[in-house]
């Protein structure tokens, strides 16, 4: 990401470099013979013990201890905290999701990362891109949480990921011009079995049907929609009727009559239907009239197409109990993607040419040698960028907290967030909330040997 | 306490006009010396902020000006126990705090950090409000709080363009409500409401209000004090009741799926910004809302009496409860004047203030409607009840994610069971 | 994929063919990382183009309708946030939070780092090993203890109480960071100083710190950002009086919808002072974040 495009610090002996650290990072030897004595270091030192020992050595003896005891303090009660940490429904589901959290993640993360550092290696513009994805590290996951929950709003006006979702879905398939519409109640009008609305009595060629419909506004009727007229009687093969909107505005219009001020529904999609076939179509006039020509004799039933009312789509429903963890880590994927992304290219760049010419020259395809050579080498480094994203996402907080709205905080519940607000956020329960933070502890133990042990090695 | 959120944002939006005001009744600003308690001192703490604050504030400037004493009021912030608990343990506690729930008299008596109410305090409490009021204010034979301030919450706002257009009134019973009222607009195809359901304080006042008309108060007071299981049949047949209009998706804006994610107030931006709905449920602090999204409080946004389910309509209250937590001199005086007719028209002129005072009478008040809304307490009598979910623990009654706020959202999504949600209920309320 | 050098080293009749390929192949590439860097950067824009929308507007309608209707532009929600003075004053507290904090790290760290690089103590190894082992304590074990001290020391819900967890909690990694940069100045520069006879404070001052200089600004660079980020730690340890830009916002969240002119332009300003220092100073902080991996 800097002017040389390279993503090695420079000067820094990188511990985050499995492959290149290890030269600096070796401590002076032994020997010391100008070096000063031992009670000058303590002052050196000083201030830094002071600290740690108050604010991690301390703290996480006092937790174990406290999560012994109950809310008050008071009480002694052994392992009580731990056992109702698995039993209690809201911590389980805590549990349950840092579970979800930690397995997919890191690894939709790193892969992001991989993907981006193999594709920009060769791209001339690759600090840009670089710039763009690193950016959102920069900003706080309140930030971060802010500008997805307004990406994921419900309402596909307002809300980018849906209005996207529905634009495309729109292009497929339009929306219906009357959603909202009904029968009027007591109109001979029932809900058909493949949707949209039948009349429930047959009739003859000659007879004329009219079928009331409510619960659309008039404001919104498509523009030049007439007052309903009542269909004038057709001929022998011809069935007539009109559709119309059965509400007079302020009220007080008779039901099932075509009062002075109601007015027709145009563009009704209207289909004549014999023993289940439909045998003729039309659609109705600015004023709710429609002509349905060319049936033969017999009895019919006229229906309302369902497409008449097909709702339109609304979009996905990020912000609810089910989608709600996966568009939270839709959310993180925007912000770490850059981490595992600058981290990849620097062992990438540190990958000797030679190798990936030997394989080249022995004739492998660009897939075999990224997967025989370039991933085999960049394992450490993707070994790394996984541990570390690991230990972040088991503290996953602030995103969780600001982008799930109040109703589904139970639903997108993670053990970080469970601490706080047992103990915090009104819980009030410090015995609890002491265990919840010895468990996290507990999980974190297995990436601090893996951390110590990397130090050590690279070290020798 | 959620709602005053909206109260302390409306703050920010007027605070500049507010600030204009500030400087005429500043503490300080009445005459010091003098009167029976010259040279007194006095803290006060709420979490009132900008406009609500001014208004508090006159008030302590007359009570100033009366005695001589001087008060200053410090402002809590939004939760008023954490701004409490660190002062009280420090022994260094406000004279008077104004708490937003009953719930914290209970909590603060039992550590012994309140001064019951004496003398005039105590026989002001005793004449000019209702038992209840008294008894709400009080953790077993003594009394401590008074409630100074009063919110009304049984209220449906709607837009009277709505009404007109489907050519519907205001309905009188809860089957009027769902019937012809609900029922005419949706024909109409104007959706009759707009829910708040992401907020679930305003779910848990539906609930309020259904089961003060339907169960009665008696039955109200068992369920707030845990003497009643939430399981009980009253409970389940409010559930039910409210499933006739929360289980209809074609009666919400957005349906249910998106009546949960609609917080307060956007919800009463659906009704008078957008129009997309006819009605809203809350309280009078509707207003403040109303107006910024363009509607005319009294002219486009009205709102009738929460309708009777059963036999009487519900009049359900919130409100803040002044309580002593010194033994100083005037903190009793401080108190007795605070709880007064006289200090409360001082309030009422102000505007954005309900009593629950029966002697403050309806003419106290600046306009019209909230003289009705007086008026209705007034009425309601013995029969008002103070928000139910405010009672209870606040774990249980107002925690985002949990209790009746989660539990209520859950069935507002999906209101097919509510036996198995009376079961929920049970389950998490607090063992009694 | 491009393949560059396999077009000469491999069978002469595919040259053309593999050249046509790698073009297109080359095409597609940029065309699709065009493609996810605006994807990554449309959610931000996002965030600023609400910010500078009426509240109404964008109860309305979605930001994007913005392009056939600039007018809608405004600055009114910043002017109305910064006129409210509990935003301003949040605005304050977050820096004098990050300022004092993160000074203090770097200079205790840069001692501690010192002595770890280059003096000479018994169990130095295993001291240094601890700390290693405590960069990746999740800090939530030390917010009910601390709570506990703080109320008993009376600093519960202040601002000092704020800075000092974060100096404790970003110590291991400040101190990781800059003593392997410090142990990797060459040796005789330092045996050089103390042949002269300079003291340790004057080798610290006139040879490591100079040197140091990248390490320092890259420790400097993330730990400001790091604790101008934080929400957590504040959330606990600071009051209302105390509260930086964060906390602030974070609690107009449960009305996200009704509140969006003010948490859109408050998130906006909070992240304009990370994007400045970012651009400025992203090399270090690159190296910064690259080191605290396996935090």
């Amino acid at each position: 990401m800097t002017e040389t495009g390279g993503t090695t610090p420079p000067a820094t002996p990188d511990a985050s470099e499995g492959a290149a650290a290890g030269d600096g990072t070796t401590a002076p030897g032994g020997t010391g013979r100008l070096g000063p004595p031992s009670w000058l270091a303590l002052v050196f030192l000083l201030p830094a013990l002071l600290f740690l020992g108050a604010y991690l050595v301390y703290p996480i003896l006092f937790s174990a201890y406290r999560s012994l005891w109950d809310a008050s303090g008071t009480e002694f009660v052994g392992l009580d905290n731990y056992l109702k940490m698995f039993t209690t429904p809201s911590t389980f589901v805590a549990l349950r999701n840092n579970v979800i959290w930690v397995v997919v993640a890191p690894i939709v993360v790193t892969i992001a990362g991989l993907i981006f550092a193999v594709l920009t290696e060769r791209i001339r513009w690759s600090t840009a891109f670089k710039i763009v994805i690193f950016m959102p590290m920069a900003i706080s996951f309140l930030a971060s949480g802010v500008i997805f929950r307004l990406v994921y709003e419900q309402d596909p006006e307002r809300g980018l990921a849906n209005a996207v979702i529905t634009t495309v879905q729109d292009t497929v398939s339009a929306a219906a011009a009357y959603p909202d519409a009904n029968p009027r109640p007591g109109a001979p009008l029932a809900e058909a079995s493949g949707g949209g609305y039948e009349s429930t009595e047959e009739v003859s060629p000659g007879e004329t049907v009219f079928l009331p419909l409510v619960g659309v506004q008039a404001d919104e009727l498509p523009e030049g929609a007439e007052p309903a007229a009542e269909a004038a009687v057709g001929g022998q093969d011809e069935l007539t009727g009109t559709v119309w909107l059965d509400f007079t505005r302020g009220g007080g219009g008779e039901e099932g009559a075509m009062d002075p001020e109601e007015l027709g529904l145009p563009g009704l999609e209207v289909q004549a239907v014999r023993d289940g076939e439909v045998v003729a179509t039309a659609f109705t006039e600015n004023d709710g009239t429609f002509l349905l020509e060319d049936v033969g004799g017999g009895q019919y039933t006229i229906r309302l197409a369902a497409d008449n009312f097909t709702e339109p789509y609304r979009g996905v429903t990020w912000l609810g109990p089910t989608l709600i963890t996966p568009a939270i880590i839709g959310a993180y994927l925007w912000v770490w993607a850059g981490f595992a992304m600058v981290l990849i290219a620097a062992g990438l760049a540190a990958i000797p040419r030679e190798a990936l010419e030997a394989a080249r020259v022995d004739g492998a395809t660009e897939w075999q040698v990224f997967r025989r050579v370039t991933v085999p080498l960049l394992s450490p480094v993707l070994l790394v960028v996984f541990v570390t994203l690991m230990i972040y996402v088991l503290k996953i907080f602030d995103l969780v907290l600001v982008i799930a709205p109040g109703s589904v905080q139970a639903d997108a519940n993670v053990l970080a967030l469970q601490m706080w607000r047992v103990s915090f956020g009104g819980g009030n329960d410090q015995g609890m909330g002491s265990a919840l933070a010895v468990f996290l502890l507990v999980l974190v133990v297995p990436a601090m040997i893996f951390q110590i042990r990397r130090f050590r090695q690279e070290s020798q | 306490m959620s709602e005053h959120r909206w109260n302390s944002r409306g703050a920010i939006a007027v605070a500049a006009a507010g600030a204009l005001v500030a400087s005429a009744c500043s503490p300080g600003a009445g005459p010091t010396g003098g009167g029976e308690l010259g040279g007194v001192e006095l803290t006060v703490a709420g979490k009132w902020t900008g406009v609500e604050q001014e208004g508090f504030e006159a008030v302590l400037a007359s009570f100033e000006e009366e005695t001589g004493a001087s008060v200053s009021y410090e402002s809590t912030g939004e939760d008023t126990g954490a701004y409490l608990g660190p002062k009280i343990e420090a022994g260094e506690p406000p004279d008077v705090a104004v708490l937003p729930q009953p719930g914290l008299v209970d909590e603060y008596a039992e550590q012994d950090a309140l001064v019951p109410l004496e003398g005039e305090a105590a026989t002001t409490l005793d004449e000019q409000y209702t038992d209840y009021w008294r008894d709400l204010g009080s953790v077993g034979d003594e009394t401590y709080g008074v409630l100074i301030k009063a919110a009304h919450k049984s209220l449906i706002w709607y837009r009277p363009g709505a009404f007109d257009e489907a050519g519907v009134a205001a309905p009188e019973t809860w089957d009027e409500l769902t019937d012809t009222t609900s029922g005419t607009l949706s024909d109409a195809g104007i959706t009759p409401f707009a829910m708040c359901g992401a907020s679930g304080w305003t779910l848990t006042d539906w609930f309020e209000n259904v089961y003060l008309s339907e169960a009665g108060p008696e039955s109200y007071d068992q369920l707030a004090g845990g003497e009643l299981s939430w399981t009980d049949e009253s409970v389940v047949q409010t559930l039910e009741t409210l499933a006739e209009i929360w289980d209809e998706g074609g009666m919400m804006a957005g349906g249910q799926s998106g009546a949960v994610q609609t917080d307060f107030p956007t919800c009463v931006t659906q009704v008078y910004g957008q129009e997309d709905a006819a009605m809203v449920f809350e309280g009078d602090f509707v207003s403040a809302p109303a107006a910024e999204a363009g509607a005319t409080v009294g002219e486009d946004a009205i709102a009738f009496p929460f309708p009777a389910v059963g036999e009487e309509p519900p009049v359900v209250v919130a409100g803040d409860i002044a309580v002593a937590m010194t033994e100083d001199e005037g903190v009793q005086e401080l108190l007795a004047y605070l709880a007064s007719a006289d200090a409360q028209s001082v309030w009422a002129e102000q505007g954005g203030y309900l009593s629950a005072n029966s002697e403050v009478t309806a003419d106290a008040y600046e306009d019209e409607f909230t003289q009705e809304l007086a008026q209705t307490i007034l009425d309601a009598g013995e029969n008002v009840r103070y928000d139910l979910s405010d009672q209870v623990p606040s774990a249980f009654g107002a925690t985002e994610g949990a209790g009746m706020w989660a539990i209520l959202q859950d069935f507002l999504r999906d209101p097919s069971d509510p036996e198995g949600t009376a079961e929920e209920l049970e389950q998490a309320a607090p063992e009694s | 994929m491009t393949t560059p050098h396999g077009e000469y080293e491999g069978a002469p009749r595919r040259t053309a063919v593999s050249r046509v390929v790698g073009f297109l192949g080359s095409s597609i590439v940029q065309v699709l990382l065009v493609c996810i860097g605006l994807f990554w950067l449309m959610p931000t824009l996002g965030l600023f183009v609400t910010s500078l929308r009426s509240p109404q507007d964008n109860a309305a309608s979605g930001w994007w309708t913005t392009l056939q209707e600039p007018a809608q532009l405004t600055l009114e929600n910043y002017a109305s946030l910064l006129d409210n003075p509990s935003f301003v004053a949040s605005f304050f507290n977050t820096i004098l939070i990050t300022v004092p904090s993160t000074l203090i790290i770097v200079a205790i760290a840069s001692l501690a780092a010192y002595a770890f690089a280059w003096l000479e103590f018994p169990g130095r190894d295993w001291l240094f090993l601890l700390v290693v082992g405590l960069l990746v304590v999740p800090l939530q074990v030390a917010l009910i203890p601390i709570a506990q001290i703080y109320g008993g020391a009376g600093i519960y819900g202040s601002i000092l109480g704020v800075v000092l967890f974060h100096v404790g909690f970003g110590l291991p990694f400040a101190i990781f960071l800059l003593r392997n940069f410090f142990a990797a100045i060459p040796r005789d520069l330092l045996e050089a100083a103390r042949m002269d006879g300079g003291k340790e404070h004057t080798i610290f001052r006139r040879v490591i710190l100079p040197l140091g200089g990248p390490a320092i600004a890259s420790l400097t660079i993330f730990q400001f950002l790091w604790v101008w980020n934080d929400l957590l730690v504040a959330l606990v340890f600071a009051d209302a009086q105390a509260q930086p830009m964060t906390v602030a916002l974070q609690s107009e969240m449960r009305q996200f919808g009704a509140n969006l002119d003010v948490i859109s332009a408050g998130a906006f300003l909070s992240m304009v002072v990370p994007l400045v220092v970012f651009f400025a100073f992203q090399r270090y902080f690159v190296q910064g974040v690259m080191a605290g991996s396996v935090k």
